[in-house]
């Protein structure tokens, strides 16, 4: 019974996620910024319907594991949404919702499609260090998607400016300023998850095989992403690299993650 | 003026508007001629002050008019801002809306004008909703704004350097600090120009010399300076650059010849628009908007037609308000006659009335709603024709309710 209500609730989240992207895109087509606040509060509405699924497995299982990639993923991208709606509170961004909203959809609906979970969780891997390993790990993952998707958005229009085309006074998409800025937050906050996730991971390791490095394409490339975002954030805060350049290597950097967490994962 | 207007009998509702560039007068007559005349009277003695001479003969040339539909139109039409020098201006909403509710607070304005205004309202509303006629700025000034505010999130806490002291950097500079841009600092050739610059917007005054220092404070930078060669050069910006730590700045040259070399467009921090880009952009906005107008002259021709049907349908009322009051005239005088035969308490007099009100009233609800609704067609005048014939409304004696013909006048009544 529950169960069939988790399936539900995550089946309503995607479609809720679906609609945001869909109000927002038509809205910035359509220069109609009502559609895109429409958007906006269908977000929200997802988000809560999230955290009522993310609770109702809680009911079901005490302190679920979340270790299996469609629960991990799931969990991505509800963090994405909240931590995107945190900053739409604090500047004009409700532009990048156009492509914040399919990422959570796509995430929601991956997941959706294999809610075996619920029953499967493998005994294992339930306790404390897993847990907080994949708690911190999607978050990580989740904020620095969120600062990839910043990039990529804020290339689009830094190409559209530097080209000098015309923009309409309402098209609602967020200045570059404050790209830049969620792209930098979204990194400084996303980064030490991420080395959280990689330090239980690795405790992990150790308490499942005695050692906490056995060598896996998984921590290697996990490893090689996560030095890969070291050399960004001392890009960044260190010498103060410029926005584009910015931009761009949290676009790189976070297409290697995805490989090297879920890709590495679903392929070997 | 108004009640001035009011005072003469062939003039019944009247709205005055004024907007940059336009004097109108909106008036409900029933003698177009006449009321024509009395508006030409009124242009002539009361706006230009004279009867006759040359200021009353420029002033004929630029009268124009409109009557009926086309008079509804053009009120519809300049409401939402088609009309204007700007297409998709905003400022004539506001202005509408003021000499609307200048003639209602007078009394100048009666049902018709107010039907026709509230209407007006809802189509600019309309055509500001459902079009983009109102989107992307269409002057150089607002252009420069509207990229900066696509740069930068905020302009309050950014800060402008103006070189020159021109009339266009002034119109930028107003531009940007209506939008929020509280810091500038103004650098120029001559001392006292940028001074005065300097204290009619609250910045500080500099010479060409202090330029390197003062690019490297500056988010915004307009530039409209004399001169055969740009001052600001690829390596004075590329220094500026440096020393901001990758800080955007955004570099607007309306100088003629350019202030700024083009060069510096291969830094990706900096956003140069020279006047042609930005005339560039207007131009692009301006046609957007002129591609909008299609659909906005679809919407007003849409309310139109429903205001034009309104009006149509008070053609009906007189025959209406006559056939009721010809068929209540015909129930009470044979319920008088019942009555007086029969011998009933009041409570069933009473009752015997209401019963015969009700059976008049259901009896004539569905012809009066086809009629009015038939009213709205222009062919609508046949069924009105059909029913007066039918009901003998025009025979001798059928006069019984000539004190209700209160809206007539709609009948041949003209918003011109």
């Amino acid at each position: 019974m529950q169960t069939s209500w988790i399936v539900g609730l995550h089946h309503a989240t995607a479609l809720l996620y679906l609609a945001a992207g869909a109000l927002a895109g038509a809205g910035m087509a359509l220069s109609q910024l009502r559609l895109v606040r429409a958007s906006v509060a269908t977000l929200g509405a997802g988000a809560i319907l999230h955290a009522a699924c993310f609770s109702l497995i809680h009911v079901v299982e005490g302190t679920p594991s979340l270790t299996d990639a469609p629960s991990a993923i799931s969990f991505m991208a509800w963090i994405g949404v909240l931590a995107f709606l945190l900053l739409l509170r604090r500047a004009r961004l409700a532009g990048l919702l156009v492509l914040v909203a399919p990422m959570a959809f796509l995430g929601v609906f991956y997941a959706s499609l294999r809610l075996s979970w619920v029953e499967q969780a493998p005994a294992a891997e339930t306790g404390s260090v897993p847990h907080a390993h994949v708690l911190l790990a999607s978050a990580g993952l989740a904020l620095l998607g969120l600062s990839g998707l910043s990039g990529a958005l804020f290339l689009a229009e830094h190409r559209r400016i530097k080209r000098k085309r015309a923009l309409g006074g309402k098209s609602g998409l967020p200045s570059l300023e404050a790209l830049n800025r969620v792209n930098a937050v979204a990194l400084a906050v996303g980064f030490p998850l991420l080395t959280l996730g990689v330090i239980t991971g690795a405790l992990w390791v150790e308490a499942l095989h005695g050692s906490p490095w056995q060598g896996s394409l998984h921590e290697i490339f996990t490893w090689i992403a996560w030095a890969i975002y070291a050399v960004l954030v001392v890009q960044r805060f260190g010498i103060r690299q410029g926005a584009r350049p910015c931009a761009v290597s949290a676009i790189a950097g976070f297409g290697f993650l995805c490989f090297a967490v879920i890709g590495v994962g679903l392929f070997t | 003026m108004l009640r001035k207007l009011l005072a003469s009998e062939e003039i019944d509702e009247a709205v005055l508007l004024s907007t940059c560039n336009r004097i109108e007068v909106v008036v409900l007559t029933r003698n177009a001629d006449a009321a024509r005349m009395r508006l030409g009277s009124f242009f002539r003695r009361d706006l230009a002050g004279s009867d006759d001479g040359a200021i009353a003969r420029a002033l004929d040339e630029s009268l124009y008019e409109h009557r009926d539909g086309d008079a509804m139109r053009h009120v519809l039409r300049v409401t939402s801002a088609l009309d204007s020098m700007v297409v998709g201006e905003p400022q004539i909403l506001g202005q509408t809306k003021e000499a609307y509710r200048a003639a209602v607070e007078c009394g100048a304005s009666g049902p018709i004008l107010d039907r026709l205004f509230q209407r007006a309202f809802a189509t600019a509303k309309r055509v500001r909703n459902d079009t983009r006629i109102a989107e992307g700025s269409v002057s150089v000034a607002r252009v420069a704004v509207s990229l900066a505010r696509q740069i930068f999130e905020e302009l309050e806490d950014k800060r402008a350097l103006l070189v020159g002291a021109g009339e266009m950097i002034e119109m930028a500079l107003a531009a940007l600090r209506d939008n929020g841009l509280q810091r500038a600092a103004v650098a120029n050739r001559t001392a006292e120009r940028a001074a005065r610059l300097a204290v009619e917007f609250g910045a500080t005054a500099h010479g060409l010399d202090e330029l390197p220092a003062l690019l490297v404070e500056s988010d915004v930078v307009l530039t409209c300076i004399g001169g055969d060669r740009p001052i600001l050069t690829r390596e004075v910006v590329k220094t500026a650059l440096h020393a901001r730590r990758s800080s955007p700045m955004f570099i607007i040259d309306i100088g003629v010849p350019r202030n700024v070399d083009p060069a510096i467009d291969e830094f990706d921090e900096v956003y140069r628009y020279d006047i042609d880009d930005l005339v560039g952009v207007a131009n692009e906005n301006a046609e957007e908007r002129r591609r909008e107008m299609v659909r906005a002259e679809a919407i007003v021709a849409e309310e139109q037609q429903r205001f034009d049907g309104w009006f149509t349908a008070l053609r009906a009322v007189p025959t209406i308000k006559h056939l009721r009051s010809r068929v209540e005239a015909m129930r009470s005088a044979e319920v008088e006659r019942a009555l007086a035969r029969l011998d009933l308490p009041e409570a069933e007099r009473s009752a015997v009335e209401a019963l015969t009100r009700a059976i008049v009233n259901k009896i004539l609800h569905t012809p009066l709603s086809r009629l009015r609704q038939e009213a709205e067609r222009e062919e609508g005048m046949a069924y009105l024709e059909v029913a007066r014939l039918l009901f003998g409304l025009d025979e001798p004696g059928g006069d019984d309710s000539q004190s209700d013909g209160a809206r007539s006048e709609s009948e041949d009544s003209d918003p011109t």
